[in-house]
């Protein structure tokens, strides 16, 4: 009854090829993203800006970066947590070496770095595939951690070996460092990603985004009629790291404010690889999705039953965290194993064609 | 059908400890990791932390009147949950506990912000311990870098150092760094030759590169700045490549009676220096005992009791009691606020007679700190294993204070430098 799309005639080409051809789906996204502008900066507090709205759009934008290159065109990689760090060490020696620099434009910038040093490693997948792809990124993860530790330049040669977001102001306004605002953050955090976004749905729709695709379907038949492997493979490698490099310098910049090496280490590839498959593979929605449901709800499971008075220990509540994710990652992943933006898509499905299904 | 009865043991045990949790009073969290990788270690310094506050509110029913809310949130030893703790226990806390170098890093700066005293006993940053710039900061009683010459007054006394060789087995990690500066510094001016071996955190249990180098270096000593999964694999290496166990000397928290019952007798003559000692007669520990343990109130066990971690967090919590107790005298009343209870904490004076009187005899040394000191450079024993348990092989020895402190001055400069605007407090006194 609400989804219905009877009625919604395209008259043009231009019509019909626009981001958004149903209206509903124009209409929802209209009142979410008013509801993440004007909305939740009102209502929320300074711990949901913390460990919620700025994690899950740090986490999304990463996810959205790894989908390109895993779930677009096909290439298995482990090593997201490592391009993330190289985007975070690019953007912490630009604004030490530069003070001056405009903070929004060291963290597009880092990306760039990211983008580079990706492209490297994405040179074996032009003779490897699959598991033996995710191995060669593998070995990226392990080499960039490394040289997280020591090359000192890269920290200042810092006695700690981490490195620490300094106070970086624009416009006068603190956007990072332990001065910054929370909202002010968020802000910043959200004008990127959907940035990042926008840029990224239109690129899978366009030349490169069907390249890409049809590389992943099958990338002898894409070799076959005139698609330059080599290229499609390597455009989606700098793109792929641009965007995580970029979502790895907010994740230190915007939220973190500290990192050492080692957080860049497996857990977060993993981390990231896991929101990618449970939002599902080669989607754009599916990243928020998964980012959701793997860094939003355990610490929204985690504040459950204090807010209910139920008496648990911390490191009860803990366990029982894990044990009931877990159990949605795979209740979730057997009633739709494409994901969560296909079990959406499904349901959209259902509620255009409601109340006469076929 | 046992795995069940146990876990539901468990939950009820956990209820019980939340319920002390809901009560009302001084709300004092402690970012707390009995799940993870660190677990192990983490688990006894957490109940002694969790009994010495449950021992005062059932004895004297808190501080000054006034019931201690002592809860535990749970990091896991990750510093992104403890961020989300930091953040979720912030709002009406009078103190933090990182319990991390990780989570220290990253709560620091932002003390300045949120005006809540931040207590890191016996780890995190250096540097912290001038007041001047970390005006938020405590890391009582002794510093890494007053570990690092304690260590080093230690084999010094043993024989000199010029010319010889010493090993650094560190985590390769924020906290084994630590004490770097510090040693660079003295290898230049006693003249040892410093071989740093870092060890990857994803090499702590298989350390056979590191030892193989230790053999091939050969040094005459090594000291070890090593945490969690990280000990028991240099311990047991160590044990394998025959290293003389007298030479190897450990941080505080490489001194895990865990670690090295793995070895017993074998490990004999291994040591580590400590600002604290089990001290199984003190007063405190029987009050513990008949209020807490056997009361039922405690998910501790009786030979956890003894160990060296379990007397070393119920240490901690006794620091922070004292600094409630100050703060509150100084404040005229028990309800204080977390500004109050920094002045406590920069005007500790725990001397020998005061420490009787809390029934803490032996089991830290006396210190003080002031607005300027914010550690109190407690001095520490030498501490050795004798095939069982550890027993005390030095009488206290006191860090070289006066190079410790201008390099703390330095780097702390450098930190506030790095993270300006930074308000710096020039009105201490020294």
């Amino acid at each position: 009854m609400l989804y219905r799309t009877a009625g919604q005639f395209k008259t043009s080409y231009q019509a019909d090829q626009a981001l958004f051809p149903v209206r509903q789906d124009a209409v929802l996204l209209a009142i979410i993203l008013a509801f993440a502008w004007g909305g939740l900066p009102l209502l929320a507090s300074e711990f949901a800006f913390q460990t919620l709205l700025i994690p899950i759009l740090i986490y999304s934008l990463a996810a959205l970066g790894l989908n390109l290159l895993t779930g677009f065109a096909g290439q298995l990689s482990l090593g997201t947590a490592a391009f993330m760090g190289v985007g975070a060490y690019a953007c912490y020696k630009m604004v030490t070496l530069m003070p001056w620099m405009n903070p929004v434009v060291a963290i597009l910038l880092s990306g760039g770095f990211s983008a580079g040093v990706g492209v490297a490693f994405g040179i074996p997948s032009l003779r490897i595939k699959g598991f033996y792809l995710a191995i060669a990124t593998l070995a990226a993860q392990f080499f960039l951690v490394w040289l997280f530790e020591k090359w000192g330049w890269l920290y200042n040669y810092n006695a700690s070996g981490a490195i620490q977001v300094p106070n970086l102001t624009m416009f006068g306004i603190y956007v990072s460092g332990p001065q910054a605002d929370s909202r002010v953050q968020y802000y910043v955090v959200l004008a990127v990603v959907m940035l990042m976004t926008w840029m990224c749905i239109n690129l899978t729709r366009g030349t490169l985004g069907r390249t890409w695709k049809a590389t992943r379907d099958m990338d002898i038949a894409a070799e076959l009629i005139g698609i330059n492997l080599m290229r499609s493979k390597l455009t989606a490698f700098a793109v792929s790291s641009y965007v995580v490099g970029v979502a790895g310098a907010l994740f230190v910049f915007m939220w973190r404010g500290a990192a050492e090496p080692n957080l860049f280490d497996i857990p977060l590839s993993f981390r990231i690889l896991f929101i990618a498959i449970i939002g599902g593979l080669g989607s754009v929605m599916g990243n928020y999705l998964g980012a959701i449901l793997i860094v939003g709800l355990p610490v929204v499971l985690g504040t459950v039953p204090e807010a209910l008075g139920i008496p648990i220990s911390s490191a009860t509540v803990e366990h029982l965290n894990v044990m009931i994710v877990g159990a949605l990652i795979v209740f979730f992943l057997i009633i739709e194993p494409h994901g969560l933006a296909r079990l959406w898509a499904l349901i959209r499905e259902k509620l255009i064609i409601w109340p006469f299904p076929h | 059908m046992t795995k069940f009865t146990r876990i539901a043991a468990a939950a009820a045990l956990g209820a019980m400890v939340g319920q002390a949790a809901m009560a009302e009073g001084l709300s004092t969290p402690n970012l707390a990791y009995r799940t993870g990788p660190f677990a192990a270690t983490g688990i006894p310094l957490m109940n002694g932390q969790a009994d010495y506050m449950a021992m005062l509110n059932a004895r004297d029913g808190g501080i000054g009147g006034i019931p201690i809310d002592f809860f535990e949130c749970e990091t896991g030893y990750s510093t992104e949950k403890g961020v989300e703790c930091y953040e979720k226990t912030k709002s009406n806390a009078i103190v933090s506990q990182p319990w991390s170098t990780g989570i220290t890093l990253q709560v620091l700066p932002k003390t300045n912000v949120d005006q809540i005293p931040i207590l890191a006993s016996g780890y995190g940053f250096s540097p912290m311990a001038d007041g001047k710039v970390f005006h938020w900061a405590f890391n009582t009683p002794l510093s890494y870098w007053d570990g690092a010459s304690i260590i080093l007054k230690y084999i010094k006394e043993m024989g000199d150092l010029s010319g010889k060789k010493v090993a650094f087995l560190h985590l390769d990690h924020p906290f084994g760094k630590e004490p770097l500066p510090y040693l660079e510094m003295k290898a230049e001016s006693e003249g040892f030759e410093l071989l740093p071996i870092p060890v990857g955190l994803k090499e702590m249990q298989n350390q056979s590169a590191q030892w193989l180098q230790v053999r091939r270096e050969r040094p005459d000593y090594v000291i070890m700045w090593g945490w969690g999964a990280m000990n028991a694999g240099a311990i047991t290496e160590a044990v394998k490549t025959k290293f003389p166990m007298d030479k190897m000397l450990g941080v505080w928290w490489s001194g895990h009676d865990a670690d090295l019952r793995l070895v017993g007798e074998d490990g004999k003559g291994y040591k580590s220096v400590s600002w604290s000692f089990p001290n199984s007669d003190a007063p405190v520990m029987a009050d513990v005992k008949k209020l807490v343990v056997d009361a039922g109130k405690s998910q501790t066990s009786p030979e956890e009791m003894d160990g060296v971690f379990y007397s070393r967090g119920l240490v901690i919590s006794a620091i922070l009691a004292e600094g409630i107790t100050v703060a509150q005298e100084h404040a005229g009343k028990p309800d204080i606020s977390p500004a109050d209870l920094r002045w406590g904490l920069e005007n500790l004076n725990l001397t020998q007679a005061r420490l009787d009187e809390l029934g803490l005899s032996g089991m830290v040394p006396p210190f003080s700190t002031s607005c300027a000191n914010h550690t109190g450079h407690s001095g520490g024993w030498i501490l050795e294993w004798d095939g069982a348990k550890f027993v005390k092989a030095s009488d206290l020895i006191m860090p070289e204070s006066e190079a410790i402190s201008e390099l703390e001055t330095a780097k702390a400069r450098e930190y506030a430098e790095a993270n300006a605007p930074w308000p710096v407090n020039e009105d201490c006194q020294m």
